[in-house]
């Protein structure tokens, strides 16, 4: 039925103007994604007008578009300023970084673009394939899986804290807090707004990242002493390598890819949360000779295939059941809305032409990245050769407009530049940046989940217990939690033996 | 012209764009004109997108909508009272912040504080159970076993304390039904857990249950209005099974009606309720809308007082629902 659709789909998709709002949209979705603060959420929200007034599947092009590019942008900036432009490339930092601190920037982006894209065709796959069965699968995930999986991913802290686990855990609890700001969606009531409206839906995700992120690093770079330099970078051509290079870590690739499909297909779960887990999952699975974190291939192949392919997971409750898998997924529903189709099974049964016409540009769009994005890596790249005199000023610019535009909040802004202020302090102090963003976005995911089974259960925690799924989930993050403290205890006895 | 006069002309012209409205509302709007929407993204958020396109076209300019979720609706309440009263500010005044929020002591306005513009869309709601639900014969099983086991069956509105959660009370008070509410950030995930079994009814707006007819089966459609009743192909409503919400017309619906800061000047008021009367008697815009199952109204700025003054009656007097249902909850813990 889906290979009928596809075909039905094919009359609608291939037109020319189809394929050329497909490169708008990806470049687009480049740019707002690669600049901190927008984003593909933003990206959509601002084409959205323009948007509804195209025919269905050409409008789907465009923002699907956004959706692919935005969703890999982030990377860009990660890799080469060591600012995510969105949350969903904090984990990419972690070795991006330091691939292009060793001279690898223009590998390091292509691996990124390579791999985006490769894991966005698996979650485009998979959602060909089995975006019905997965729908259903999806619906054995209540609030008390939630819960458990929420508590899965806060054991990635572990994993990405680097040598200062105790500082990690502390960075986490951070963010827990930070989560814990704003109205309670259980009883709501208001919590730590101190009687402002602004703090009412706590702070904003995005001025929390860009500040720690990238207020904070152009403080340390401004303070550099090559501030007036022109720096010594040579200019790279497009090289159609990097996908060998992302290939070569197949086993990587496809493991990330359906962590990420995994995470997408649950709503509520999302990028940031994927490709922290599949980080998590890469760097445990490591060979010896892989030190993640000092710039691994691998940690952007994980990193990167992950979000992307949560893209693909996303659309699957999106279109199977109506159900957002996340907030930008809500808003290609309500673009398909607006033209009057109702994503749910009754799309699927009444205009299979759509469906189809949607995972063909799906599709297309993550080819058009792999292409794409590998001929303007030479461009993003030309970014490091400019004089840090002139690109931190338009670098704060952007972190400025970025973060306003979000709500055209200047309370936002504030709020960017007080987390710039903490980001110097921990950063000076030596405590990992990315736990705090984990808390943060895990934060809501455990607390309403937790709560929300309590409600339904009838015998208090043992809903934990009764339900397979959940039972599985617990035995899972048992394992885990020993093997991290297991490893812990073994770094800690490897470090005093070298004392 | 020697400098002297051009500076004169100067502010002779722009002391007349200040003194002359008619001068100044020609110019208005230059720019574009921001919606503050109180949700995220969604299908409510469809059906204002497609409202400010069409009040774009009137005006000229981008007409955009800026979701400000938070504190059930009142955050975005704040933000546009606390922005300047120029006219490129509307706000897309749903219920839940405009009226429902002030009768729960939530927020310290009333609907007399803004200026209307012109009514938008209104949906209603039903009770919706899971099809293959063969604990029940049907939805009049499920309260009698309700009734006879208080606290035992779980429901959900979406968001705590929300107009569909506020409705949901009143009508399993008159029942006599003691249910615990599960809430969720958005009405979609509580739908989903429905079918996962894991809840026994949600509520349903008339987008959900087209989108999946055969996975929803409507108990109670909760208005008496007939044009309602179809919109759930026919099912039983609260006259049909003779229970009194105290809740007529609007009163049970969840619908907008775009206002601004009520210090907005007068012809700048009127440029705005103008564009948005066209654009609400556009026979495309209102095809538009009801075919993502929401009811556009046809109520200008004249009948705000009128019919929102009655609404806001109904709404002030239905809270007790939610006490009682906190209540006879907090009784059951307390056992």
């Amino acid at each position: 039925m889906l290979f009928e659709a596809i075909a039905q789909g094919y009359d609608l998709f291939a037109s020319p103007f189809v394929f050329a709002l497909i490169i708008v949209g990806l470049m687009f979705g480049l740019i707002v994604g690669a600049l901190p603060g927008l984003g593909p959420l933003m990206g959509i929200v601002l084409i959205l007008p323009v948007a509804i007034n195209l025919q269905p599947i050409t409008a789907m092009s465009l923002l699907l578009g956004i959706y692919v590019g935005g969703s890999c942008g982030g990377s860009i900036s990660a890799i080469l300023l060591r600012i995510p432009g969105t949350p969903l490339a904090a984990a990419t930092l972690f070795d991006g970084y330091p691939m292009a601190q060793k001279g690898r920037a223009a590998d390091a982006v292509g691996l990124a673009v390579s791999s985006s894209a490769l894991g966005g065709l698996f979650g485009g796959v998979i959602l060909i394939l089995f975006a019905p069965v997965l729908a259903v699968f999806a619906r054995k995930f209540s609030p008390p899986e939630f819960t458990l999986l929420a508590i899965t991913g806060l054991v990635a802290i572990a994993s990405v804290s680097g040598e200062s686990f105790l500082k990690g855990i502390l960075s986490g609890a951070f963010g827990l807090l930070l989560a814990t700001i704003g109205t309670d969606q259980i009883s709501m009531g208001y919590r730590f707004t101190f009687d402002s409206y602004h703090m009412l839906d706590g702070f904003h995700l995005v001025s929390i990242v860009v500040g720690l992120f990238a207020i904070s690093e152009m403080v340390f770079q401004f303070m550099g002493k090559d501030l007036t330099d022109k720096p010594d970078i040579p200019l790279v051509r497009p090289q159609f390598r990097s996908v060998l290079l992302a290939l070569k870590h197949w086993k990587n690739l496809l493991r990330s890819s359906a962590i990420g499909t995994f995470f997408g297909i649950l709503p509520g779960a999302g990028g940031v949360v994927s490709s922290f887990a599949a980080y998590a999952v890469a760097k445990n699975a490591a060979k010896p000779h892989e030190r993640y974190g000092e710039g691994e291939e691998g940690g952007v192949v994980a990193t990167e295939s992950a979000n992307n392919a949560t893209c693909g997971g996303a659309l699957v409750p999106s279109l199977a059941l109506g159900i957002p898998g996340d907030p930008i997924a809500a808003l290609l529903i309500a673009t398909l809305l607006i033209f009057g189709f109702y994503p749910g099974p009754t799309l699927f049964e009444d205009q299979p032409q759509i469906v189809g016409g949607i995972f063909l540009v799906y599709l297309t769009s993550n080819v058009a990245l792999l292409v794409l994005g590998i001929l303007m890596t030479p461009l993003f790249v030309y970014v490091l050769r400019i004089r840090k005199s002139r690109l931190i000023p338009v670098i704060l610019v952007l972190c400025v407009v970025g973060t306003f535009a979000l709500q055209s909040s200047i309370f936002d802004l504030w709020a960017m530049l007080g987390f710039g202020l903490v980001g110097i302090v921990l950063r000076i102090a030596n405590y990992p940046l990315a736990p705090i963003v984990i808390g943060t976005i895990l934060g809501p995911l455990l607390e309403n989940n937790l709560r929300r089974s309590l409600l339904l259960s009838d015998e208090g925690y043992w809903i934990f217990v009764d339900r397979p799924v959940s039972l599985v989930l617990i035995v899972v993050n048992t394992g885990l939690i020993l093997w991290v403290a297991y490893s812990t205890w073994q770094k800690y006895k490897a470090s005093r033996k070298s004392a | 012209m020697n400098s002297f006069k051009l500076v004169t002309a100067a502010a002779i012209f722009a002391a007349a764009l200040a003194v002359n409205p008619t001068v100044q509302a020609a110019d208005f709007p230059d720019r574009p004109v921001q919606t503050i929407f109180p949700w995220g993204p969604g299908t409510a958020m469809a059906a204002d997108q497609i409202i400010a396109d069409a009040v774009s076209k009137e005006l000229g300019v981008a007409v955009t909508l800026v979701s400000t979720p938070g504190a059930g609706g009142t955050k975005a309440f704040r933000t546009a009272m606390a922005r300047k009263a120029d006219g490129y500010t509307m706000i897309s005044g749903w219920v839940a912040p405009l009226v429902s929020a002030p009768a729960s002591g939530k927020a310290d306005w009333t609907y007399k504080d803004f200026i209307p513009l012109h009514s938008g869309v209104a949906a209603a709601f039903a009770i919706a159970t899971r099809v293959g639900d063969d604990r029940f014969g049907s939805f009049e099983e499920m309260m009698e076993y309700g009734k006879a086991n208080p606290g035992k069956l779980r429901y959900s509105s979406g968001a705590a304390g929300n107009l569909p959660h506020k409705v949901m009370a009143k009508a399993l008070q008159a029942y006599g039904v003691v249910a615990q509410v599960v809430p969720y950030k958005t009405d979609g995930e509580a739908r989903k857990d429905l079918q996962s079994g894991v809840i026994d009814f949600v509520f349903v707006n008339p987008g959900a249950y087209i989108a999946d007819k055969d996975g929803f089966e409507i108990g109670l459609v909760l208005s008496e209005l007939p044009a309602v009743k179809k919109l759930f192909d026919g099912a039983q409503n609260v006259e049909d099974v003779d229970i009194d919400i105290g809740l007529t017309g609007l009163g049970p619906l969840g619908w907008t009606w775009w206002i601004v800061h009520k210090d907005t000047p007068a012809d700048k008021v009127a440029v705005l309720q103008n564009a948005m009367k066209k654009a609400m008697n556009d026979e495309s815009v209102k095809a538009k809308l009801s075919a993502i199952g929401w009811t556009p109204l046809e109520w200008d700025h004249t009948q705000y007082d009128e019919i929102i003054g009655s609404v806001s009656t109904q709404i002030s007097s239905m809270g007790d629902g939610l006490i009682w249902e906190e209540e006879q909850i907090k009784k059951l813990r307390n056992k």
